[in-house]
This record gives C-alpha cells, structure tokens and sequence, in this order.
C-alpha cells in the first residue's frame, strides 16, 4: 500500500481526533504535500463539526420528575417487600415459640398424657409434626394474602 | 458549559458530594444528578434506540439500575462513563428482547457487506456537491436524518465521540469494546455516514 493509500485510511480518524501523535505527523506531512488528501480532510473536517452542531432533540416533559417518582416508587414496593419478608419470618418465629411453650405447659398440666384420636399430642414428636402443619399452612395463607395485596398495589400504581 | 463545568474542580467535588448523598438515598440529590445529566443521557439512548418512547423507558431504567448499584459503584472511576455504560447495557438487554439480536450483529451484517471494499472503495469519492449541501441550510437535519440510518453501534460511536465528546478510552468503557475496535468502528461509522449523505444527496451531473 503507497504512502498515499495509507494515509486516506487515516483520514476520517484525523477529524474524528482519534489519531496518535506518531499517526498525526505523518498526515501532517503527507496532507502539506497532497492536494487530494488536503481537500479531503477538509470534506472531513465539514462532517465532524457538523457531527457537532447537530440539532439536539427536545427532552420529554417532566422527565426528572417522573423518573425520580419512579425511582422513590420502586423504592417504596421495595421496602414494602422487606418489610412484609421481615413480618412473615417474625410471625413463623413467634408461632414456634407460642407452640413450643403451650406444649411445655400441656405438658405440666396434662403429665405428660393428652391422647386425642389415638395419637399422644403431648409427646413431642407428634406435637412437633402437628405444630408444623399449623405453621406452615398458616404462612401459606399469610403469604397469598400478601401476594394478592401486593399485586393489587401495582395495579394500582 | 457541560464540558467547562466537568473539567471544573468545584463542579467535580460538587458531583462527588452529591453522588454521596444519592448513595444515602437522599431524594434531593437524585434528582440534582438526574437533572445534570437528563439531556446528555436521554440524547444518546435517543441517538441508539431512535424511538422517544423507548429513549424515555430506557432513561428511567437506567436510572433505577443506577441507584440499584450505586453502593458498588467505585468513586475513582468516571461517573459519567459509568452511567453511559449502564444505559448502553440497558439498550443492548432491549435490543435483545426486540429483535433476539444484539447491537454488533446488527452492525456486523453491514460490515460483512463492506469488508471486500479496499479503502479507496470503501471511502467515496470527493464530491463538492455533497459537501456544498453539507455546508448549506438544513445541514444538520440532513445529517440527523442519515445518522438514523447506520447501524446502531455507529450511531453509537458517533454520538459518544461529537456529542458527548468523550476520549476513545470512555467510549470504549462504555461500550465495553477494546480502543483498537472504537477507532476502527469511528472510521467504519463516518465512512458509513458520508456514503449515505452521498447517496441521500448524490453528486450534480451523474456520477
């Protein structure tokens, strides 16, 4: 490739201002001798400050404010979900507790011996499984509670 | 005065300090940065997705994603470069989902149709004509309307380098691309816009 060819490969770059120093000598130089690729850098020059002046689109109304309303609205369904997570978990903590400690006073109270339909609710296997049930189908209902209120807040948002 | 304004020390330690009380969630100062940056990023998603209603959506998502990550966004980095970067990640995710495509496919089709071309090719000849209607009236809704018509990617380019007047070291942290391929994207892209200023407004007498 001549000295020439080589240096239209530089032109476009040239107005773009994306040359290196070594790059931009050498066009220097090669441009001072070269009256096609002088004229071609000023054709160039016409394009990148055209780029420059291009006629700005106009922002939409309101923008910052609607974006910033978006931003604190998201923040807010946000810390709603944490708070509701934080809820549940406390509720399943405190159902465990309440369960663990009507079983220990059943206990004391009963002696130990409370049969219901054959199964010794006292014994701490059965009360353990019956108290599970209990918790985890109350937090299903707790949980689809919160779903379908949560979906009915984005709605209405 | 952006410029002037960024290269300002006050300015900067003022964007600091405001980027501080955003990363607290002071509400203020979101939309202080907001403000100061509203139409430089709404321009560019513009300039990418050319919809306005895609620009306004991609705008506002960029923002959430920002204030989502600006606990891990580190202070000694460009903020300015950060935020394009997230809006650019945030095009290439709807391009996705638009056309099961991404901004370099979309370009590389165009660059495929091209790479046989010699330089001397590629580049078009030197026409007065254009260049006389370049430099007339309208001249640069003309160039607007054919900037519309590159590839995303050269859109891309162009408008982080001449309007944003970014270096090519931002340009290729917001893209995410090395320096090598913004120069050569750059050359690709203005190449591409004189050629379709060319053919919009072909040279008086013929060829």
């Amino acid at each position: 490739m001549s000295e020439h060819e080589s240096m239209r490969e530089f032109l476009a770059l040239a107005a773009a201002g994306a040359l290196d120093g070594e790059q931009q000598r050498r066009l220097d130089e090669h441009s001072r001798e070269c009256p096609i690729c002088r004229h071609e850098l000023e054709i160039w020059s016409a394009y990148s400050q055209g780029l420059r002046r291009l006629p700005q689109p106009p922002v939409p109304g309101q923008l910052t404010e609607r974006t910033r309303a978006r931003i604190l609205q998201e923040r807010a369904v946000a810390a709603d979900r944490r708070w509701n997570d934080l809820m549940l978990g406390a509720l399943a903590l405190f159902a465990w507790t309440v369960g663990l400690s009507f079983w220990f006073l059943l206990r004391i109270f009963t002696g130990g011996d409370l049969v219901i339909m054959g199964a010794n609710l006292v014994r701490l296997g059965t009360w353990s499984a019956f108290s599970t049930v209990l918790v985890w189908v109350t937090a299903a209902a707790a949980a689809l509670a919160l779903g379908k209120r949560r979906r009915d807040l984005r709605r209405a948002i | 005065m952006i410029l002037a304004a960024a290269m300002n020390p006050e300015a900067l330690s003022g964007v600091e300090d405001t980027l501080v009380r955003m990363r607290r969630g002071d509400p203020d100062a979101l939309s202080v940065v907001i403000s100061r940056y509203q139409h430089r990023l709404y321009r560019y998603l513009l300039r990418l997705v050319r919809e306005p209603a895609t620009a306004d959506d991609l705008f506002q998502q960029t923002w959430l994603r920002v204030m989502e990550r600006i606990g891990r966004y580190d202070a000694r980095r460009n903020f300015e470069s950060w935020l394009f970067s997230v809006a650019h990640n945030l095009a290439v995710d709807f391009w996705r989902g638009k056309r099961g495509d991404s901004l370099d496919a979309a370009a590389d089709a165009h660059h495929h149709d091209h790479q046989n071309d010699t330089p001397g090719e590629r580049l078009p000849a030197a026409g007065p004509d254009a260049l006389e209607q370049l430099l007339d009236f309208e001249r640069g809704a003309m160039l607007a309307a054919c900037i519309n018509e590159l590839p995303a990617i050269h859109r891309e380019v162009l408008t982080l380098r001449f309007e944003e007047d970014m270096k090519l070291e931002e340009i290729a942290e917001v893209a995410g691309i090395p320096l090598s391929t913004v120069k050569s994207r750059l050359r690709r892209a203005l190449e591409a816009l004189r050629a379709a200023l060319e053919a919009r407004f072909p040279r008086k007498g013929g060829a």
